[in-house]
């Protein structure tokens, strides 16, 4: 490489590393928690191996003898130097012990019947009914609601409280009782196999196609295109306005869209006067809240659209609409047959341009109905972090969310590819659009 | 249709651009506005067309008041200097717009259209786009746009500057013989002498907003009202000579030598500072004479030669004769001038 290629590849680095560190390993790690099954319950890290109650209930369910898997869960009582020292430490009477200890060393007792029955034949046995009983509870061993930090312990408390299972069957139970994350499809089965998520989908269709359609290209155009027709300093103005949204702090922002719908805010206020019972009206009904949504999420997302369609328009060589003005063309035919043809390039890189940013952006959805009601407002980016970073239920669902964040890295990543190759995007810096 | 123009002011802000101009263009006329760049031909045009609002005064088509008409309704054909053809769309949506946007029946467009096309000579090229036409390609379907209406005033605004000068001259001959065949008033804009009088009926020289004189081409060539109108008409241009009358002849300011006055001229009270307008084609060179001076410059045209000539005392004569190969530049010659073709301005450079 001659030195200048260095020099190149020097001032390449900063934006490489950047690319790296904040798009493609996250991208990369989403990629792989996808294939997880981490939550918060299986942490992170390491597991441990637990057995429960439900453990024993699952094992049932993946084709466990069902008196094998009882079994599992059977308390039987143990006497060696373990639990006589756990006892001798809990106070129990050391006479007691002693003779326990010489007479059933190494035994085990299948169920507290027996193990009682043991403890009074001894000499020394407890005084009262009560504190054989309590004696007794400190020779219990269960392999169940224990953890264990290595399949070997499992294994180990296994042999030791007796139950003899076939190779078959303590490979389902090391399975079912690793508390740890594991490798896994099952995410994406369970995305494309639930109603959940169909109704996720139709969410985000509507959220992005209504607000894209209405807003972000429908009213950015009419915007552009009245002040166009506008004097210069209203013009300034009215595009100032819309231009608000886009840079107030969205939390400020819907924050004044929140007192605006609260049920003792402006518009139950003002209805109030007219007899309308107050209400939060943002999240009464589902179609109230998607009218805020969309409402919310388009008086922003109009201001991009609106200041690219209108310097599209300035840039139309003015005798054209002279021309048209003295062919006889009415405002609405100039704006028809001259202003919406020069803008197709605009419009079509607008629209493809947004569907993107609001497929991916739920920041004012989750300040203003956070998904609500119900989940009647939840769109696909909203549910991914709902399910992988925050919700109700506290259990967070790292690998099931990185899920459905990939579906959305996949859209774009796709879709961006194929804009690039529409809009040609060299080309379209190369050379102006209209041609006079 | 006859137009009419009324006192007619336009103000940009404070700036007066025009102010109170009158023109009265006859029915079937064709008539050039000439000036130079920023005189204000654009701005009447655009006033005439619509697209300017009057500040004061009137413009009539015919015995109608059109001064508060909008554009749209003015029926008038206008081809811009830059053509402005709607770049997206084909040539025959180009032509058509106008009678599209009045929503005739598509067979009755499309009939007008290859009339039209047939006529400018254009009718191969519908289904192309302006940017893949040449410039009198595009000259031409501008006009077929401009006229496909059958408007009552058809204005140009220097339809011919982007064209190259074999194309101009073509373009010239060419709309000269639309507008006689269609018969339609037109008001040309042009900043070219040449183009105005090979043109145009009557032609109207304006200066910064007013009008000098309108006549007939020859009729202005022949009796400029001003110094401005004859230094405007003629290529090569005039050349002027200043001095003083004495004893009823001129005698050129720094130089011994006199000149006869044309006809007419005999009052003219002696002192008196005048300009003597002198074109090159009524100077000729001489064996003797009082008139003498040195060749400064020789620039040939082909069929002419053009002399420059420093007369004794600095001042430039320009003299047009048929190529020679006798006088060379640094020569000393002496030179005769056409004493009735000769004209006299004032000081002030109005004509005596
Ligand atoms: N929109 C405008 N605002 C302010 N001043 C203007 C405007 N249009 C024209 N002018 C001024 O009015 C004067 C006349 O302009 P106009 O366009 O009529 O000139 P023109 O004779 O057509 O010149 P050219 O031969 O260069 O086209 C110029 O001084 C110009 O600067
Ligand atoms: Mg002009």
């Amino acid at each position: 490489m001659t030195p200048g290629k260095w020099l190149g590849v020097l001032f390449l680095m900063p934006a490489t590393l950047f690319v790296v560190v904040f798009f493609l390993s996250p991208v990369l790690l989403t990629a792989v928690f996808a294939f997880t099954s981490m939550s918060t319950a299986t942490g992170v890290g390491e597991g441990g191996y637990l057995i429960t109650p439900s453990t024993l209930h699952r094992l049932a369910e993946r084709g466990m003898d069902r008196s094998t898997a009882e079994s599992l869960g059977a308390t039987t009582y143990l006497v060696n130097p373990e639990t006589l020292s756990r006892a001798r430490a809990a106070g129990v009477a050391a006479a007691t012990l002693d003779e326990l200890g010489q007479r059933h060393a190494g035994k085990s007792f299948d169920g507290r019947r027996g193990f009682e029955r043991a403890l009074k034949s001894l000499n020394n046995r407890p005084r009262s009914v009560r504190a054989l009983k309590q004696a007794a509870r400190h020779f219990e061993t269960s392999v169940l609601n224990r953890t264990f930090g290595q399949r070997e312990d499992l294994l180990a408390a296994l042999a030791a409280s007796g139950v003899r299972l076939s190779d078959e069957d303590r490979e389902r139970l090391v399975d079912a009782s690793y508390t740890g994350w594991t490798w896994t499809t099952d995410n994406l089965r369970r995305m494309f196999g639930t109603a959940d998520t169909a109704q996720v989908l139709a969410n985000t269709l509507i959220y992005v196609f209504v607000t894209l359609i209405l807003f972000n290209t429908g009213f950015a155009l009419v915007l552009a295109i009245t002040t166009f027709y506008l004097p210069t300093t209203e013009a300034a103005v009215f595009r100032g306005i819309w231009f608000l949204p886009r840079i107030t702090p969205p939390v400020l922002y819907v924050l004044l869209w929140k007192w605006f719908a609260w049920d003792t805010g402006f518009l139950s206020t003002v209805l109030g006067w007219f007899g309308v019972a107050s209400r939060n009206w943002m999240l009464d009904t589902a179609f109230n809240a998607w009218v805020f949504v969309v409402l919310i999420n388009g008086f922003v997302g109009a201001s991009m659209g609106m200041i690219i369609f209108s310097s599209a328009i300035r840039a139309i060589p003015e005798p054209l609409f002279w021309a048209s003005e003295v062919d006889g063309a009415s405002r609405w035919q100039q704006v028809r047959r001259i202003i919406l043809p020069q803008l197709r390039w605009p419009i079509l890189f607008v629209t493809s341009y947004q569907t993107l940013s609001l497929l991916t952006s739920f920041e004012y959805i989750l300040l203003a109905t956070d998904g609500g009601p119900g989940s009647t407002t939840e769109v696909w980016s909203l549910a991914a972090y709902h399910t992988a970073l925050n919700n109700y239920a506290g259990n967070l669902q790292y690998g099931y969310g990185a899920a459905l964040a990939l579906v959305l890295v996949i859209i774009g990543v796709v879709l961006s590819l194929l804009y690039l190759r529409i809009f040609n995007f060299d080309a379209l810096v190369a050379r102006p659009r209209i041609e006079t | 249709m006859r137009i009419l123009i009324e006192n007619f002011t336009k103000r940009f802000g404070a700036d007066t651009v025009i102010d109170a101009m009158n023109l009265e263009v006859a029915d079937g006329e064709m008539l050039a506005l000439l000036g130079p760049s920023g005189c204000g031909k654009s701005t009447t045009l655009f006033a005439v067309c619509g697209l300017h609002v009057v500040d004061d005064g009137r413009i009539l088509f015919g015995d109608e008041d059109v001064t508060g008409w909008s554009p749209q309704r003015r029926n008038v054909g206008v081809v811009f200097q830059s053509y402005a053809l709607y770049p997206h769309m084909n040539v025959f949506d180009n032509v058509a717009f106008p009678l599209q946007v009045k929503r005739e029946p598509g067979p009755a467009i499309r009939r007008r259209v290859s009339e039209i096309t047939a006529m400018l000579e254009i009718e191969h090229l519908l289904e192309r786009l302006p940017a893949h036409l040449s410039g009198g390609q595009q000259q031409r379907v501008a006009l077929a746009r401009a006229l496909i209406r059958r408007p009552g005033v058809l204005l140009l605004d220097e339809p011919l500057a982007n064209l190259d000068a074999r194309l101009r001259l073509d373009m010239r001959s060419e709309i000269r013989r639309l507008q006689r065949e269609t018969g339609i008033t037109a008001i040309l804009v042009t900043h070219d002498q040449v183009e105005a009088m090979s043109m145009c009926d009557r032609i109207a020289i304006m200066d910064r907003g007013h009008v000098h004189q309108i006549a007939s081409p020859a009729d202005m060539y022949r009796n400029p009202v001003s110094t401005f109108v004859a230094g405007f008409l003629g290529n090569p241009p005039i050349a002027f000579l200043s001095g003083r009358v004495r004893g009823g002849r001129f005698w050129l300011d720094g130089s011994t030598a006199g000149i006869d006055l044309p006809g007419g001229c005999e009052a003219l009270e002696d002192g008196r500072e005048i300009r003597l307008g002198v074109r090159p084609e009524h100077v000729r060179p001489a064996d003797s004479g009082p008139l003498s001076g040195k060749v400064s410059f020789v620039e040939t045209h082909g069929r002419e030669n053009l002399y420059d000539v420093t007369l004794n005392g600095g001042q430039v004569l320009r003299s047009i004769q048929p190529v020679r190969g006798d006088i060379a530049p640094g020569q000393t010659v002496h030179c005769r001038l056409d004493t009735d073709k000769l004209l006299v301005f004032d000081r002030e450079g109005t004509r005596l």
